[in-house]
């Protein structure tokens, strides 16, 4: 999706239409799962992340450090927050051989679970009517996943995906011109992740959260921490104190 | 996403949409198909009888042919291809002209269906990664006809799909019902489902 | 994309004056270079990203036999001391390409293989890439058009089969042809220092262009772009390439070792899969062609049976007549593998040749009595099977 997402970006540039997906959901959970209680063990695939420049054309210019920064922000940001939640988060070690082409494999499934999720179900107009009913958020990567080397011991697998254009000036500029003159949207910056955690004993999504718009300058601790908290929005478990903006988050299952 | 634009991956059905080379998936009209009742389908007189609930995508692959899932296409397809005539197409093409796709012909035998779907998919999927893996008669809609079993990857994804289809070549038409999903889960979970339905296959 | 991209191209200024003193001697190299600017680092980065993705890709063919071979003629072409920075990745693509990120990963496409004839020409392919890799100086200073480029070829890396928004190629185009024959005469060094004969990589864009051709009239499209301007002016033109090649090879161009044996035995385990791949491109007039080439008026029986699944998998009538003799020809010419017998049968069968197409199916059940679609065969023999 990473890949995926560099190319929206591109298109939208080119074309000079933002595509805002209209009411489009953000969060589902299964139903009626609840973490389990006492201290769970999380652990972290690597996540996949991307930081860099927009330019004016809306060309995507990586930044190394900027991504660098960002991974070392975002991983001590979510192992603090899920420390919070009295959650223990190990860090995926990533097995050699045989065993890191099933991982690649896995990490795969994911990214084309995540998004059928978001085509799917979070996208009002392309909904498969089975997604519709009540109480539907029902997705897995099967339950095969226990017997993927490196996770035995933990309890669930969290995936992380993040990628953040920053727009440049002349980029802004021109989306205030494209704006006032033309009367076109132009994006400036993209700023999209999504987190998913899987049950590792079923394979079974227990919840996902995507947003295409998000806050938090993942360059810096404080924005890292931000864009954490938005990433796991809706996060399922032991009672917190309710985030400020679940009012507004719709929920897939309802 | 339809199938079409999965075909080749998000990438390239994002990047579609973004170009205003396909219509985006706006009121593609998914619609639920209920199980227990004939359905005729793929714009044909092909029809099926599922066992349970399926959806049925709003996009087409090709002009004859209509997808259903459980869980969106890159999890779980099944596609029917309701008698392509011959000199076409299994599915549209995108470029006539640098990626033509290999076309019926009314002199297939149906041991060259399995070769018409990897040649298709080679060349509309742009991988080389493709392998039939085995064949064996196998009546189609009381017709003789034949299975088969493939798999392949697509570019851009790495995510190794198994695949099964049933045909036959009826009046110098193909019909074919084909049924893939990601090996690791995902086939194993669904197939059965598929093969119900292609069991169920009537003409 | 720093590769051998075919693509319609302009000879245009990147030729410039005086090929003739370009040949000169091998810079000095530096090894352990690490990236400097941040537009640098973030290109190292997301090929870093891209290695790792394609370490795992089941695109890539691991054969160790294979890839010690070609590390071994990237070494001898490019020297010791510069080979070891490279990681070289076979990846299973039926098309003519190669290309080197900034990081050291060189990436070689097997439809590249197929169609090199001698190790000089796939030592010419590897240093060409290797010149890129070399002059990364370049990079240092890339302005954002390279930037583009750069994205292009990395996304390219991981699809290595893509077709991309047209615009975004054309500004990428514009910016990275002089770079191209750049490559192409410090490619041209390494043969001569290496002892390979320099006019191996003039050969190479003389048949692209002709299999191009081939390819263009197979679609009864016009042949027209490689002789003329084209938009796409990333990549010098073939024509332009294999003529200031073999004028800076001079006269001594004939000289130096081809190792055409050791190339084809390197090779020839895997023959029959990128013969396999290519003809399943549906691209009649190219395959034609490239078999013609890889004859050159010796037809051996595993280029006869390719053949004849060209012919029998496009499936005009006459077309199946023409397949029949190929395999017929395969046969006779000392063709061991079983399914000559079966592609017989079926081109039989289908051009209403029923007995004989029995009989061939029955001797290719008999030679491959494992086969994976024995059962369908035997229906067809009329051996049982569900009706």
């Amino acid at each position: 999706m990473r890949r995926g997402w560099g190319a929206l970006a591109f298109a939208a540039a080119l074309t000079m239409t933002a595509t805002p997906l209209t009411a489009q959901e953000k969060t589902g959970n299964k139903p009626g799962f609840t973490l389990a209680p006492g201290t769970v063990t999380i652990v972290l695939m690597r996540p996949e992340i991307a930081v860099g420049a927009q330019s004016t054309g809306g060309a995507y210019e990586p930044n190394a450090d900027w991504t660098d920064q960002a991974r070392e922000n975002l991983g001590k940001a979510l192992a603090e927050a899920q420390g919070q939640l009295g959650n223990r988060v190990v860090t995926y070690v990533e097995p050699v051989g045989q065993g890191a082409a099933v991982a690649h494999e896995y990490r795969a499934l994911f990214t084309a679970l995540a998004d059928s999720v978001q085509t799917y179900q979070f996208f009002p107009g392309n909904r498969l009517p089975t997604k519709k009913r009540d109480d539907s958020f029902l997705w897995s990567i099967g339950s095969e996943v226990a017997s993927l080397p490196g996770v035995q011991g933990a309890d669930y697998a969290l995936f992380v995906t993040t990628e953040d254009h920053y727009g440049s000036t002349g980029r802004k500029l021109l989306q205030v011109f494209a704006a006032a003159a033309v009367g076109v949207g132009v994006s400036a910056g993209v700023h999209k992740g999504y987190a998913g955690l899987i049950d590792l004993k079923t394979g079974d999504l227990v919840w996902l959260n995507a947003d295409l718009a998000m806050g938090g300058d993942v360059r810096t601790p404080e924005g890292a921490a931000k864009r954490v908290a938005q990433l796991l929005e809706g996060f399922p478990g032991k009672p917190v104190e309710a985030p400020v903006t679940s009012a507004a988050t719709k929920t897939a299952a309802r | 996403m339809n199938k079409f634009g999965n075909k080749f991956g998000n990438k390239f059905g994002i990047v579609a949409i973004g170009l205003g080379l396909i219509a985006a998936p706006v009121a593609a009209g998914n619609r639920l198909i209920v199980p227990g009742q004939p359905v005729a389908v793929a714009k044909s007189m092909l029809t099926v009888t599922p066992a349970v609930e399926w959806n049925k995508l709003g996009a087409r692959p090709g002009r004859n042919s209509e997808t259903w899932t459980f869980d969106g296409d890159a999890l779980n397809d099944l596609t029917f291809y309701g008698g392509i005539e011959p000199e076409r197409t299994l599915f549209r093409e995108v470029s006539k002209r640098n990626k033509p796709l290999p076309r019926v012909k009314a002199t297939m035998l149906v041991t060259d269906i399995p070769t018409l779907v990897e040649n298709s998919y080679r060349i509309a999927l742009d991988t080389p990664l493709f392998t039939v893996e085995g064949m064996e008669p196998m009546a189609f809609a009381g017709k003789p006809g034949i299975r088969f079993t493939y798999s392949f990857t697509r570019p851009n994804e790495d995510l190794p799909r198994k695949g099964e289809g049933r045909g036959a070549m009826i009046d110098g038409k193909l019909y074919l019902i084909t049924f893939e999903a990601p090996r690791l889960h995902y086939f194993d979970a669904g197939v059965a489902s598929f093969r119900q339905v292609a069991d169920s296959a009537k003409l | 994309m720093a590769g051998w991209m075919i693509a319609a191209a302009l000879a245009g200024a990147a030729l410039g004056a005086g090929a003739s003193d370009r040949l000169a001697p091998l810079p000095p190299y530096g090894t352990a270079y690490t990236p400097t600017t941040v537009d640098e680092r973030g290109l190292w980065q997301q090929a870093d990203e891209a290695e790792r993705d394609l370490r795992d890709s089941p695109a890539v063919i691991r054969d160790a036999a294979l890839n010690a071979y070609i590390g071994k003629v990237l070494c001898r072409s490019v020297g010791e001391g510069r080979c070891r920075g490279v990681r070289v990745y076979v990846v299973r693509a039926p098309y003519f390409n190669a290309f080197m990120a900034p990081n050291g990963m060189m990436i070689v496409w097997t439809g590249a293989l197929l169609r090199l004839r001698d190790e000089a020409e796939l030592a010419s392919v590897l240093g060409h890439e290797f010149g890129h890799f070399e002059m990364r100086h370049e990079l240092k200073t890339f302005r954002r058009g390279r930037t583009i480029g750069d994205i292009i070829a990395w996304t390219g890396v991981i699809s290595p089969y893509s077709t991309l928004p047209v615009s975004l190629i054309q500004l990428h185009f514009s910016y990275s042809r002089a770079q191209e024959t750049e490559a192409d005469l410090m490619g041209l060094r390494y043969l001569t220092a290496a002892g390979y004969r320099p006019l191996a990589a003039s050969r190479i864009w003389e048949r692209l262009m002709a299999e191009e051709d081939a390819t263009a009239l197979g679609r009864k499209r016009r042949v027209t772009h490689h002789y003329s301007a084209g938009f796409f002016a990333d990549h010098p033109t073939e024509l332009a390439r294999a003529t200031y090649l073999r004028e800076t090879a001079g006269t001594d161009g004939e000289r130096g070792d081809e190792a055409r044996e050791a190339f084809l035995t390197a090779m020839r385990p895997w023959r029959a899969t990128f013969l396999a791949d290519q003809i399943k491109r549906n691209d009649f007039g190219g395959s034609e062609y490239l078999l013609g080439e890889l004859a050159t008026g010796h037809w051996t029986s595993d280029l006869l049976l390719t053949r004849g699944e060209l012919y029998r998998e496009r499936g005009n009538p006459r077309d199946l007549v023409s397949a029949a003799q190929f395999y017929q020809q395969a046969i006779d010419a000392g063709c061991t593998d079983p399914i000559a017998w079966r592609g017989l049968g079926l081109s039989l069968l289908r051009g209403q040749q029923a007995a004989a197409g029995r009989a061939a199916l029955k001797t290719y059940l008999e030679k491959a009595p494992a086969a994976s679609d024995r059962a369908a065969m035997a229906m067809l023999i009329g051996e049982g099977g569900v009706q």
